[in-house]
């Protein structure tokens, strides 16, 4: 069976394969051209056709039409062997982690399939540059993943290895999917205790089948990073639309603030760590960063609760969610709270008792902003007082809604007792609460 | 004289045409330049690709790249995101797809049941991603010529590179209003007898662009490149000819070339060359092999079914229009309005005004401004208003020229124009006025009753103001008293 080719297409194709030189009789009409796979979008009906000019066609399945091979595919399709760049041992030695994503994939131009790389060292096949910056000789890839898919178990795996990469370089790269890379890079800010090198999380928004894919340069200023003066988890990634130079954002600070462009990595509620260019300069913009200190060794430290629930309250909305969680025995969330934190008080369908309700079971709930800049704020007014004091949720100072969800679970896996969890969640452990809210941290 | 089927001429076009469409092929942006400075300039790099190049020495493209930058010029309404490479294409634009599909029908071509978008490797820097958009949505038509059938293998849509300001070295400007402008190509078999031919082929596909009324307006819109080969010959194909009217020579001046070569005991190289505006070419790289083309991953192919199928109607051919129009004018201008590039705007001021006089402001008009150097820059709102006032009477059909003159030198309007050359029609009065006047002062000529001289004296004041007749009716009446 072709795949994504409806039966009777499959039926008229027996005995051809995909890259078969075919000719397609239908009527008059007569399409030379070779036998191409179909993507799941389009007709089934329709067998598409690479002709001689380069172009593909679909012709569509009619009763008596005929296709016969004219020659069979090449056994092997003719694919470029990726050159191996031989690395200067004598460099600064770096990991590459691979887990998935846009960045770890490659299209196949015969047939415009999108697949995730075989082999991980691919990835370094179009840069050559980066011998003259790192030994990049542990390349592993404990994952390969759309970050969509990507779970806390993912989280624990990828901590463990680069805990284990870390102590063995001088930095590790973990390339990633960018949807959730920030919810990754704030779980490896957790996870890895005592770390004291650099790990960057790096991916691309734009696939590395294109010359004009940022997945080159976010490597290169990635690799440079992971040599670099600064100890802390974070990401790499473009800081403008231009090939100019990459941000190195805290791991849980930072967050995908655009869909598609390159630079949608945005550091929240501080300046980024670093400005990295290609050749290597690089200028610190945030001095509040953990250097360096190849002396320590890192520790995975991966325990993590996942019946932690991420909601969001808006107008109308219908706190009766809390209880479906709580059946279903859930043990923390965090609300996205409007404003400086405010749920739906005196409204018809007030958020109030039920907050209440859980905390005073023991389960912690965390209040954090959904305007995602700024901090939240109990004290200013009365719907805040209520809901800090008489319900006694957390106030979730400056951290990102996600940052606080992955804490949040982070603390859970370590303790279930609900002074203990508020207490770490006040606590700053991984750069995630600024103690300052800097004024220059806005929309950078 | 070169005999073409003895030196066996083969000689095949490529027409590409830029479509005016009220958005991009693959975003809503508005096709067209703009006037205004670049509200942003952007940087980009760009790396070849290992696997995409194929044969091509991925090293050597390396070292090519590694030191070039390109720089974009982003425009306000001319340019979004998925212009500048930072969002994923939107669907096709249905209007172009549908004008693209008259055409395909008017050419008695194929349509495929699904059209695939792909890509196109491109790695100038004049698309920002490093690919063109462009799918075939016609094979294997047919073109009728005053030499018989020229057949036309493929008819495509495609993306507009974007366009080269400057190049400084290995810093390289873009303008990005042009980048995904729908363009239409075409190209024939090498079925083209003769230089002559060639330029037939090219206007009648020209023609058929223009036939569906939307076809953009101007030099560059259209392009032609030509492949052509002689006996013994190469096949070079030659980029780029702008204009028409240089078609001949340059397809002449390469046959004359590789007969040169080939006299001197040389063998011609197969190769690409450039066309130059003398009609001239220069040789610009070796003919690359078949062009790098990859389904596009984020389109889906775009089913065409027998609805929207039914729904693409044949718009009037332009031996239909020439018929039309013959009832109202007169042969050769005929041939001339629909050659012009103000053909549609004849079609809508015809039927308001007198369409012989707006055929030859038209056609006759402008081409003898252009000619006297005048570069005619009046929408067709302008000549509309132009019309209005000489069917009102405010302005004689005379002083036309005069006027668009002012107004494309001046860029003003014509009610300006009217205004600032004193243009205004006279009434009967007023140039009785100026008769008399002229008259008293040269009244030996009234004595000798010398009318010629005295209407060029009057006209001299008037012209272009008044009718001729009238002129002559008040000065007889006037030297009578």
């Amino acid at each position: 069976m072709l795949e994504n080719y409806s039966k009777q297409v499959n039926r008229l194709l027996k005995n051809i394969k995909i890259g078969d030189r075919v000719l397609v009789k239908k009527g008059k009409k007569n399409y030379e051209g070779f036998l191409m796979p179909r993507a799941d979008t389009g007709d089934k009906d329709s067998i598409v056709i690479k002709l001689d000019s380069g172009y593909n066609i679909g012709v569509k399945y009619e009763r008596g039409m005929k296709i016969k091979k004219l020659k069979r595919a090449p056994k092997k399709t003719v694919e470029v062997e990726y050159k191996k760049i031989k690395f200067d041992p004598n460099k600064p030695r770096v990991a590459m982690v691979t887990t998935g994503g846009t960045i770890a994939s490659r299209v196949d131009y015969r047939t415009g399939g999108v697949h995730a790389l075989e082999k991980p060292e691919e990835l370094l096949a179009n840069i050559p540059e980066l011998k003259d910056i790192a030994y990049l000789k542990d390349v592993s890839s404990p994952l390969k993943k759309m970050s969509e898919d990507i779970d806390y178990k993912d989280w624990q795996k990828i901590a463990k290895e680069v805990a284990k990469q870390v102590n063995k370089n001088k930095g590790v790269i973990v390339t990633h999917g960018t949807d959730t890379m920030h919810f990754t890079s704030a779980a490896l800010s957790f996870m890895l205790k005592n770390l004291y090198k650099p790990v960057v999380i790096v991916g691309s928004q734009r696939s590395p089948d294109r010359g004009s894919s940022d997945s080159f340069m976010n490597l290169i200023c990635a690799v440079r990073i992971a040599t670099s003066n600064i100890g802390e988890v974070g990401i790499c990634m473009h800081g403008s639309t231009d090939d100019h130079y990459c941000y190195f954002m805290r791991g849980t600070k930072v967050r995908k603030m655009h869909t598609t462009r390159r630079d949608a990595f945005r550091s929240i509620n501080e300046m980024p760590l670093a400005r990295i260019f290609p050749d290597g300069k690089t200028d610190i913009l945030n001095k509040r960063y953990k250097k360096r200190d190849d002396s320590k060794g890192v520790v995975a430290d991966i325990k993590f609760e996942p019946k932690v629930a991420l909601l969001k309250v808006y107008p109308n909305s219908d706190p009766e969610i809390l209880n479906f969680f709580i059946k279903k025995g859930y043990r923390g969330f965090v609300i996205e709270g409007t404003g400086m934190g405010h749920v739906p008080t005196s409204a018809k369908k007030s958020w109030i008792p039920p907050i209440k309700k859980i905390t005073k079971d023991g389960i912690p709930v965390v209040i954090a902003p959904q305007t995602i800049y700024g901090r939240i704020n109990p004290r200013v007014y009365t719907n805040l007082r209520i809901l800090f004091n008489e319900t006694k949720a957390i106030p979730g100072e400056d951290m990102l809604p996600e940052t606080a969800y992955v804490k949040l679970g982070w603390v859970l896996g370590h303790t279930k007792n609900l002074e203990k969890v508020r207490e770490l969640m006040l606590t700053n452990i991984a750069g995630e609460i600024a103690e300052r809210s800097e004024i220059d941290a806005f929309l950078v | 004289m070169i005999d073409y089927k003895k030196i066996g001429f083969k000689c095949g076009l490529e027409i590409h045409n830029r479509l005016d469409t009220k958005t991009k092929l693959f975003c809503n942006c508005k096709p067209r330049f703009s006037e205004k400075q670049p509200i942003l300039i952007i940087k980009r790099k760009l790396r070849p690709v290992a696997g995409e190049l194929g044969q091509v020495d991925v090293a050597a493209m390396y070292e090519y790249l590694r030191d070039r930058t390109f720089f974009y010029n982003c425009y306000n309404e001319e340019t979004c995101l998925i212009c500048i490479d930072e969002e994923p294409p939107r669907v096709i634009n249905k209007e172009v797809l549908e004008i693209a599909l008259q055409i395909t029908k008017m050419l008695k071509a194929d349509i495929p049941n699904e059209i695939h978008i792909m890509r196109k490797i491109v790695i100038d820097g004049s698309n920002v991603c490093s690919f063109q958009r462009t799918a075939v949505v016609g094979l294997n038509g047919v073109l009728g010529t005053s030499l018989g059938k020229v057949g036309i293998t493929n008819i495509c849509l495609e993306e507009e590179s974007a366009g080269i300001v400057k190049q400084d070295g290995d810093e390289i400007t873009y303008r990005l209003d042009r980048l995904g402008i729908p363009l239409i190509e075409i190209g024939t078999a090498p079925d083209i007898k003769n230089p002559e031919h060639a330029k037939e082929v090219a206007e009648k596909l020209g023609m058929i662009v223009r036939s569906t009324g939307k076809s953009q307006r101007g030099i560059g819109v259209t392009r032609q490149d030509v492949n052509v080969s002689i006996k013994k010959g190469a096949r070079v194909e030659i980029k780029g000819v702008q204009e028409l009217d240089i078609l001949q020579d340059v397809i002449e001046n390469e046959i004359k070339r590789q007969l040169g070569l080939i006299e001197k005991g040389e063998t011609p190289k197969e190769e690409t060359r450039v066309a130059l505006e003398d009609g001239t070419t220069k040789y610009t790289r070796p003919l690359p092999g078949g062009e790098r083309l990859y389904p596009e991953t984020d389109l889906a192919p775009i089913i065409i079914d027998k609805k929207l199928l039914s729904k693409i109607r044949i718009p009037e051919t332009w031996e239909q229009k020439a018929k039309r129009f013959s009832k109202f004018l007169p042969k050769e201008m005929v041939n001339q309005i629909i050659k012009s590039e103000y053909l549609e705007m004849f079609e809508k001021l015809h039927k308001k005004y007198d369409p012989l006089l707006v055929a030859s402001t038209l056609t006759s008009t402008t081409v003898y401004l252009r000619r006297s150097g005048i570069d005619v820059d009046v929408s067709e709102e302008q000549f509309d208003e132009l019309f209005s006032c000489v069917k009102k009477k405010e302005v004689s059909k005379e002083a036309i020229p005069e006027i668009l003159e002012i107004m494309s030198k001046e860029k003003i309007l014509v009610k300006d124009a009217i205004e600032e050359t004193g243009l205004k029609v006279l009434s009967e009065n007023q140039l009785r006025e100026i008769v008399r006047k002229i008259l008293r002062k040269h009244k030996d000529l009234v004595e000798k009753e010398r009318f010629s001289p005295l209407m060029g004296l009057v006209m001299k004041e008037v012209r272009g103001r008044i009718a001729g007749n009238m002129v002559a009716k008040v000065l007889k009446e006037e030297m009578k008293k």
